[in-house]
């Protein structure tokens, strides 16, 4: 019989516990086993799940402490400061702990569920300011009865929290007419690593109100935005509104209900679009013909989302997961489709001359609408779309079977077809881990419109490994980095995420991008945080974090650059 | 070996200048913000050029001043200490993706130039309105211009795509899909998403850009301009507020009758040299006390399918929203029976403003953002002040275009003067910082603080001026990139290698 090793987790020095304690109060701080075990369970990378497997204790942070305001983060981030302890600012905590590679010291975690308010809405500037733990579902429900809206919600459901996505994608359905929320954020206020506070937008300026996204000169929100939280705290942010044509509320479901894997609720899930909105779903022979009318139909100026998607519709749409994939072994959603999210703000005129455009632009590549006439079944199926693509609730679902990891790349509309060759060569290579690792492989990849005109798409693939078996996991983990490093070999996208989001190893493994980004990231962190101690190994290492990096994961990523005729990386004190 | 020597070496001895009138020249434009010669201009065409001469720059630790058109107009390129101007008007390339809309260009491409290269392939460029015909489109976009359409998201502002950019101390760094070196068609990265708006706004203090990538839209002969009269601006909020959440339209602005009259002179043309030479104009005085106080202009836009029915709709919309309203709306003002086709041509090419030079031969705007619900406040706030000058209100020329649906408008508010009367110069120069004061304490948003704004705007952000400072400091160690702009100071060491002082 192997002995189980056992996990002792790092504790924190006793006088910090109690310095951070007197900021929030013994109700709001812990060190208990079982709950800080609790928060480090929250993610959906698999470099976590790996940790877990390899009992590795880094991946369970020390105590977790709960702030209430903007002056409890600054001392709390003061304490840390001064006994030099690595914290990390958690919301949903997708990203956890996980991408800290180097930073086995004890770890404090501040999460902000305490902190979940709308402070302010100006409804003549068309602003709202909120706490870093307010979520799209509370921001949307508060908009809508003023006749505004945020502007779209992330596949990852309306409970993702407004401030992580301002500092990550921020990728919505509606994302052609709104971009991604990097466009969409008015103002941060930042309480910096050393507890200082930094204003961006408009309200930098002492008597100047929160209207606007640019402060004088440079803009500072620059070196946040794509930070994965690594360069401060958002203690409050304010976010652009637009107007909103459809009625003051939309139907909601039960709370937490997307988590629910299984749940399904047909007042939701088989609604109509919402007020003055509607949704076309038109099928394409193949993914050239639907690339063509993608590109025309975002050159024709129609629509506030333009997307297109495969496998994924097998997830979002059906019930249980026997039927997703007994769908997807049917092929029962067209392989190459588009949808577009048409919305009326000037007349109903404006619907009438959309659809007319649309459907000219379906006949010149060869498109068929799914109608009433041609697969009825199908068209009824993608019914929980229809309010999904405003507020979205369902995505979860694509959580059933373990979903751990996204890889993205963006650029042109033509990336679609790079997308599909990438993650192609990526399968046959590396091989699946499950049936539905193959979307975009024999089918489209999900495909979103992030620019108006559609000068720019974001492609993504998803991976579904057993997240109870390694080996499946180290294979999800191949695939991830086979891509990623294909990308940088063919000199495709915008990077290693494709949204611009920067994390270790990446960044400094891959000096390709910028070219040497990972010197200029490091310069902006030594002003940002000059201890080190927030989010440490997160975004880009410090010339001593690099060389602490383990010399078999370096090997194991010089493998794959070469694999994809890159040269190797040498990490001083370890390849010398 | 003399730095004249050393930049020789790099670009050829014939791209090098140091002809004391033509450096006089880089030293001044028609601003109030004086500048002190250069050493020498120094005119690379190439990347790597660029990178020679800014390494040698920190090497003789001498300024060094990024220079694409001098028509900023308010200072932003003139030398504070001396040094190298680093002139880009050769760096001329324009490349037309007609597929996917964007073009490629390099500093010294002009608006003139680069609108007449992109309506020729049905596509058309986002102007901001009374820039200089000749005014580099790359540093215009750069320091954030607002656009003409800048009412909708869309097409006013975030139109920036790929750039290319030198670093202050001579590494190139690409930004979006060019960032791995491969085609462009991004905004995103490298390592965090829309990096390249940190040099956004910072007067080429931190990184010299040599080419960028900036969308373009459809250009459709289908337009249509729609023109509503105001006796107050105290009535224009509520209706372009309304406007613009049905989302009416592409360009939405406001002029008001001074500088609608100043683009309607006949008399006047629109002068390549600032500040232009005077001109009084009897036809101008004219056509002042014909106009309302503010107009109103709402451009509708075709677009590549069924243009006229798309424009139809928008405009059965206004015709119907301001009849409930109670507003007058038309294709033209009572005596002015062409003006539809003023603005079909000066939504394109919107140089015709600059007309208003010929008022006083100088012109000096409050440049600005407030709420929309702010404009007649601050409107009133600026003519007050004015007055207590013995500064006519009635020579106050006004715009403002609307941003973002109604979040905010941008303001341009113009004092004139003649440069050549002393007492005048000194008279407007007193009540312009003032003006900047006032407005500044009524809590307009100055933020590209030119010249003397740097210090007003700064001393009221100081945790942000202490940041960019940083930030400055690690970028650009020895301060060389354009010092003195934005608050950063020039550190001159006894082996800086400029002229005496």
């Amino acid at each position: 019989m192997t002995q189980q090793k056992k996990v002792i987790p790092n504790k924190l020095p006793g006088e910090v516990f109690k310095a951070l304690e007197a900021v929030v109060g013994k109700e709001n701080i812990t060190e208990d086993r079982a709950i800080v075990e609790t928060y480090s369970k929250f993610g959906i990378d698999i470099s976590g799940f790996l940790k877990k497997h390899a009992k590795d204790p880094s991946n369970i942070p020390a105590c977790v402490v709960l702030p209430q305001t903007t002056e409890e983060i600054q001392k709390i981030v003061r304490v840390a400061n001064r006994h030099k302890i690595p914290f990390v600012p958690v919301t949903n905590g997708q990203l956890g702990i996980a991408n800290m590679p180097t930073t086995p010291a004890p770890t404090l975690f501040i999460h902000f569920s305490r902190m979940n308010n709308i402070i302010e809405i100006d409804e003549e500037s068309m602003t709202m300011r909120v706490q870093p733990y307010a979520d799209y579902a509370q921001v949307q429900a508060e908009a809508m009865k003023r006749g505004l809206w945020n502007g779209g919600t992330p596949l990852a459901t309306s409970l993702c929290k407004i401030s992580s996505q301002a500092i990550l994608a921020g990728l919505w359905q509606t994302s052609k007419k709104y971009g991604t929320i990097g466009k969409n954020i008015v103002s941060l206020t930042m309480v910096l690593p050393d507890g200082e506070i930094l204003k961006t937008g408009s309200c930098a300026v002492e008597g100047v109100d929160d209207f606007w996204e640019h402060a004088p000169g440079p803009d500072l929100y620059s070196l946040f935005r794509g930070s994965a939280g690594a360069s401060g705290i958002i203690a409050e942010l304010t976010i652009k509104l637009h107007p909103w044509p459809g009625k003051e509320s939309l139907p909601e479901p039960e709370p937490g209900r997307p988590s629910i894997r299984t749940y399904y609720d047909e007042r939701y899930d088989k609604a109509d679009p919402p007020e003055n909105h509607r949704l076309y779903w038109i099928e394409f022979k193949d993914l050239e013909s639907q690339i063509q009318a993608l590109r025309e139909m975002a050159h024709a100026g129609i629509g506030i989302g333009l997307n297109a998607a495969g496998v994924y519709n097998s997830y979002y749409c059906s019930p249980t997961q026997e039927l997703t994939l007994k769908r997807v072994k049917e092929k029962f959603f067209p392989a190459y489709n588009l949808y577009v999210i048409s919305a009326c703000f000037i007349s109903e005129k404006q619907l009438a001359y959309e659809e007319k455009v649309i459907q000219r632009i379906a006949e010149l590549y060869g498109g068929r609408f799914l109608s009433s006439e041609y697969k009825p079944e199908v068209l009824e199926a993608l019914r929980p779309w229809n309010l999904d693509c405003i507020r979205h609730v369902c995505g979860y679902r694509m959580s059933r079977h373990f979903y751990l990891d996204t890889w993205f790349c963006s650029g042109v509309p033509d990336i679609g077809t790079d997308a599909q060759k990438i993650w192609t060569t990526a399968i046959n290579t590396v091989g699946e881990t499950y049936i539905t690792d193959r979307g975009g492989v024999d089918d489209t990849p999900f495909m979103y419109a992030t620019d108006p005109a559609g000068r720019n798409f974001f492609t993504e693939a998803d991976v579904y490994p057993n997240g109870l078996d390694p080996p499946s996991l180290q294979k999800a983990q191949q695939l991830m980095l086979f891509s990623i490093g294909r990308t940088f070999g063919q000199k495709i996208g915008p990077g290693v995420t494709g949204f611009g989001a920067t994390f270790e190893p990446f960044t400094s493994f891959f000096p390709e991008m910028g070219p040497d980004v990972y010197l200029l990231l490091r310069a902006f962190r030594k002003v940002m945080d000059p201890n080190g101690v927030c989010a440490p190994g997160r975004s880009v290492f410090t010339e001593e974090e690099f060389k602490q990096f383990p010399a078999q994961l370096a090997d194991a990523i010089n493998r794959l650059r070469e694999m994809n005729g890159l040269e190797p990386i040498r990490v001083p004190g370890k390849h010398e | 070996m003399s730095l004249k020597q050393q930049l020789a070496n790099i670009v050829g001895s014939s791209q090098v200048i140091d002809d004391a009138v033509i450096c006089e020249g880089y030293a001044k434009d028609q601003s109030f913000v004086k500048g002190k010669p250069p050493d020498c201009a120094v005119r690379p065409q190439t990347v790597e050029e660029i990178q020679e001469i800014v390494r040698l720059a920190n090497r003789a630790k001498t300024p060094l001043i990024p220079y694409s058109s001098g028509l900023n107009l308010h200072g932003a390129t003139l030398p504070a200490n001396g040094g190298i101007v680093i002139d880009l008007t050769r760096m001329r390339k324009i490349e037309i993706n007609e597929k996917d809309w964007f073009v490629i260009i390099e500093p010294g491409v002009t608006y003139e130039m680069l609108q007449d290269a992109v309506t020729e392939k049905g596509l058309r460029l986002m102007v901001p309105f009374g820039v200089p015909p000749g005014r580099s489109v790359l540093t215009s976009y750069l320091e954030r211009d607002v656009m003409l359409a800048a009412a909708s998201l869309e097409y006013g502002n975030n139109l920036i795509f790929d750039a290319e950019l030198i670093l202050p101390q001579g590494e190139l760094l690409r930004t979006g899909c060019w960032n791995l070196g491969g085609r462009p068609g991004g905004f995103y990265g490298p390592g965090l998403n829309m990096l390249y708006k940190l040099w956004t706004g910072a007067q080429g203090t931190l990184g010299i850009f040599t080419r960028m990538i900036i969308t373009v839209q459809h250009f459709s002969p289908q337009r249509r301009f729609f023109f509503i009269p105001f006796n107050s601006s105290e009535e224009i909020a509520d209706i372009v507020k309304l406007i613009q959440r049905k989302e009416i339209g592409c360009e939405c602005f406001g002029l008001n009758r001074f500088n609608l009259a100043a683009l309607l002179t006949d008399e006047w043309e629109v002068p390549r040299q600032f500040p232009a030479a005077k001109k009084p104009s009897a036809q101008f005085d004219i056509v002042k006390k014909t106009l309302p106080a503010w107009t109103i202009i709402v451009g509708i836009t075709g677009s590549p399918y069924f243009p006229e029915e798309k424009i139809q709709y928008e405009e059965d919309a206004l015709r119907e929203l301001c009849k409930e309203m109670g507003r007058a709306v038309d294709t033209r003002l009572p005596g002015f029976p062409d003006l539809e086709a003023v603005f079909l041509r000066e939504s394109l090419r919107p140089w015709g403003i600059l007309k208003k030079f010929n008022y006083r031969g100088s012109v000096h705007d409050l440049s600005f953002k407030v709420p929309l619900k702010r404009i007649h406040e601050v409107e009133t706030a600026i003519a007050a002040g004015a007055q207590k000058d013995n500064y006519a209100a009635q020579d106050i020329g006004g715009y403002f275009v609307v941003m973002e649906r109604g979040r905010a408008i941008h303001g341009e508010f113009d004092f004139h003067c003649d440069p050549t009367a002393s007492e005048e110069k000194d008279r407007v120069i007193k009540m312009w910082l003032t003006a900047s004061k006032d407005l500044m304490d009524k809590g307009a948003l100055f933020d590209r603080p030119y010249g003397d704004w740097a210090d007003m705007v700064y001393s009221r952000a100081p945790q942000y001026a202490l940041k960019l400072k940083q930030i400055k400091q690690e970028m650009d160690p020895k301060g060389i990139l354009n010092p003195g702009k934005l608050g950063f100071k020039f550190q001159k060491t006894e082996d800086s290698c400029q002229n005496s002082e």
